[in-house]
């Protein structure tokens, strides 16, 4: 579905991510993992055309992703904060990116009512502006608002950050789901190392925009991580 | 402790991005201050004598006085719109140990540096200069200049509370309409009493003592008003608005620029800087009134007609158009990965802007009062508007990468936001293409002549419409990396 094939990006003459060849199939559901500054969300902004690669190229469901504007339908994404609309209400916001999405008001409806625990009577019918709720509900209608017009690749960048564990437990639930029942490459990225593993079908580590560990979730992922972060790995 | 803020401040002014951009817009903003302050004083310095030729019966300070309460209302109506409330970073200071009422007082202090108050003094000062000179009594004098600026600052203490609370708002906003309606329909002129308070200000010099009590008086509501509210869920943090849900179903018509067009007026009408733009360009109504009133320019320069027209039913597309992509810029990213083709989003801003301008035009109506040729170049105005001037307003924007805050006031004078020599140049032509497409057919053939061309041109550019979108999408799919990193770039 993803292939990334000798993509780097240079700012000055600091690399800050260069990977050779990157495969992701379709229906899989993909975590990377990777300290502050590794690259993570300089991949995902290359993946959505917000920055330009300095060499090479992304073909997201073999379209060029730098050259054409035609991966934007099937694609969808909730990277921070500056992916909503401050001034809307979350209902709002939801039929906006519906409408953009080509989904009827009732189509919106119907997925954001699957939501409503999710969202704990916090985000819907509550008249308050996305800008004025809390940067964690805010994430919740960025990540709901993803989910809108069945995109067939969603990209969500430390999407538990600043989530409480009801809500942890229960993205997580729904990100697995996407991936084995929908069929929806999901791509996402988190500091959390446990969540990743549980959530994601393979794991891969970046280092200083490098990727030095490319792994398929098993039992013993989360130790093998655990290590690696901790730098004792030459034990 | 004062000392320590000072610092502070210092170093968020040299440390804003807007201090550090190029020399030249320091330069010109420079200029722009001298140019206004300047002209304050040259009115203030020639006021007398104009008013003693005008009305060689009445006494200057007298008519002065007469008409000062219009100058304060004026005042009050362009501080609200326009003066930035003094806020301080104030959440990082509340936890070390600082009494809060220094901090309090630094802030209201602050404000007295408001440029907004320099006005009346740079208007007054030499005013006042010029009555020492001319004789009259000393003391009188003095105590007065005294007296009106104690009201200048009651003014900037009021602002704020007016800014603050509702209450105080609404009950200001109806005292204005009241007086005005008063005013209007003849029933009783309030001129005439306030006119007697301020000359009894200037003959009863003592009595500069109550607009000084009424400062104070005001400082210290401000205070208690402040301190009340001086925790994290009170004045300091920002006003939580219950949103209004607003129907705006009917504008699914426009097919596929609806969703824009929707979250345009949506843009509009909840965030205080599009709505202070907005304000903005229905003065630009008026702008007619400068010129259409001397015959000089009925007569001797019509071409210059050309030029008001523009104003007149251009204001939204001026003053809006040209920050057309920053006014996206808080989730500018989004919209750039989501299922938008560009041209679409270009589009509806086209249309947005087609729609202030038939508004504007449709509110012009009353210009007929000075002719139907006046009419003409306004609607002649108003068609090279929508047929080049949007484009032209577009193209700009492709150029310029200023993020905007859409939810606080402009400052004046220090905001350079979308103020940049690019735009300058860029809107040159909008003003100078018109007066050149008429003034050329109408000096070789007639009036008509010229009215045709400017019409026929602004027809042109519609004609032309998908070629221009095309070239100017063109450009900004060119420019989209550019601005998407300087739209991610904080303030």
């Amino acid at each position: 579905m993803i292939i990334t094939s000798n993509l780097s990006k240079k700012y000055n003459d600091d690399i800050v991510l260069n990977i050779e060849h990157l495969d992701i199939p379709k229906g899989q559901s993909f975590g990377l993992v990777g300290n502050n500054g590794a690259g993570k969300t300089t991949y995902f902004s290359l993946l959505l055309d917000l920055i330009q690669p300095t060499t090479g190229h992304i073909k997201n469901n073999n379209i060029l992703v730098h050259e054409s504007e035609d991966w934007k339908p099937f694609t969808s994404s909730f990277i921070d904060e500056s992916f909503l609309i401050g001034y809307l209400t979350a209902e709002e916001y939801f039929y906006f990116i519906g409408e953009l999405r080509g989904q009827s008001k009732s189509d919106v409806d119907a997925l954001v009512a699957q939501f409503e625990d999710f969202f704990h009577d916090e985000i819907l019918g509550k008249k308050k502006y996305l800008r004025d709720l809390s940067k964690g509900n805010q994430k919740k209608a960025g990540i709901v608002a993803a989910l809108i017009g069945n995109p067939e690749v969603i990209i969500l960048d430390e999407p538990f950050a600043n989530l409480d564990p009801t809500t942890q437990i229960r993205l997580k639930q729904i990100i697995k789901d996407l991936a084995e029942k929908h069929g929806v490459t999901v791509l996402i990225s988190s500091h959390d190392l446990s969540h990743v593993t549980d959530v994601c079908e393979r794991i891969v580590v970046l280092e200083k925009g490098e990727v030095v560990k490319d792994l398929a979730t098993s039992t013993a992922t989360l130790k093998e991580l655990e290590v690696h972060f901790a730098g004792t790995e030459a034990v | 402790m004062i000392r320590r803020f000072l610092s502070l401040e210092w170093k968020q002014f040299t440390r804003a991005s807007y201090f550090q951009k190029g020399l030249a817009i320091k330069i010109l903003l420079f200029l722009a201050v001298l140019y206004f302050g300047g002209i304050a004083i040259f009115i203030g310095g020639v006021m007398f004598f104009g008013l003693k030729k005008i009305f060689p019966d009445i006494d200057p300070i007298v008519m002065v006085n007469n008409y000062l309460i219009y100058w304060i209302l004026f005042e009050l109506m362009i501080r609200y719109f326009m003066q930035q409330l003094p806020v301080m970073n104030i959440k990082p200071l509340m936890i070390i140990p600082i009494k809060r009422n220094s901090i309090i007082h630094y802030l209201l202090g602050k404000t007295i540096l408001s440029f907004f108050n320099f006005i009346s003094l740079f208007l007054l000062l030499p005013f006042t200069i010029v009555l020492l000179f001319q004789g009259y009594p000393a003391i009188n004098v003095i105590l007065w200049f005294f007296a009106i600026m104690c009201i200048n600052m009651s003014i900037n203490f009021l602002n704020f509370l007016i800014n603050k609370s509702n209450t105080v708002f609404y009950g200001i906003a109806s005292v204005v309409t009241v007086i005005v309606a008063l005013r209007y329909f003849n029933i009783f002129d309030v001129t005439e009493p306030f006119g007697i308070l301020f000359n009894g200000l200037y003959n009863q010099p003592y009595l500069a003592l109550i607009p000084l009590l009424l400062m104070i008086g005001l400082y210290k509501v401000n205070f208690d008003f402040i301190r009340k509210g001086f925790y994290l869920d009170g004045t300091i943090s920002k006003k939580i608005k219950e949103a209004r849900a607003t129907d705006l179903s009917w504008m699914d018509r426009f097919g596929s620029v609806a969703p824009f067009l929707k979250n345009d007026i949506k843009m509009i009408t909840r965030n205080a800087r599009p709505k202070q733009v907005v304000m903005m360009s229905f003065f630009f109504l008026f702008y007619g009134l400068f010129f259409f009133t001397q015959s000089m320019y009925i007569e001797r320069m019509p071409y210059l007609l050309a030029f008001a027209a523009i104003f007149i039913t251009g204001g939204f597309l001026l003053s809006f158009g040209q920050l057309v992509p920053s006014w996206d810029s808080e989730y500018y990213k989004m919209l750039m990965s989501q299922n938008i083709p560009y041209r679409q989003y270009l589009e509806s801003k086209w249309y947005l802007m087609v729609f202030a301008v038939i508004i504007a035009f449709i509110l012009s109506t009353p210009y007929i009062y000075f002719g139907w040729d006046i009419y003409l170049i306004i609607a002649a105005g108003a068609m090279f508007n929508i047929g080049l001037n949007t484009f032209i307003t577009l193209f700009g924007g492709a150029l310029n990468r200023v993020p905007i805050e859409l939810n606080s006031k402009a400052k004046a004078f220090s905001n350079t936001n979308g103020f940049n020599p690019t735009q300058l140049l860029i809107a040159l032509p909008k003003m100078v293409l018109p007066i050149i497409i008429f003034f050329i057919p109408y000096q070789f053939i007639s009036f008509n002549a010229g009215l045709i061309a400017l019409a026929l041109s602004g027809a042109l550019g519609i004609v032309f419409k998908n070629f221009f979108l095309n070239k100017i999408e063109h450009i900004y799919q060119k420019g989209k990396y550019k601005t998407i990193a300087a739209f991610a770039e904080k303030k």
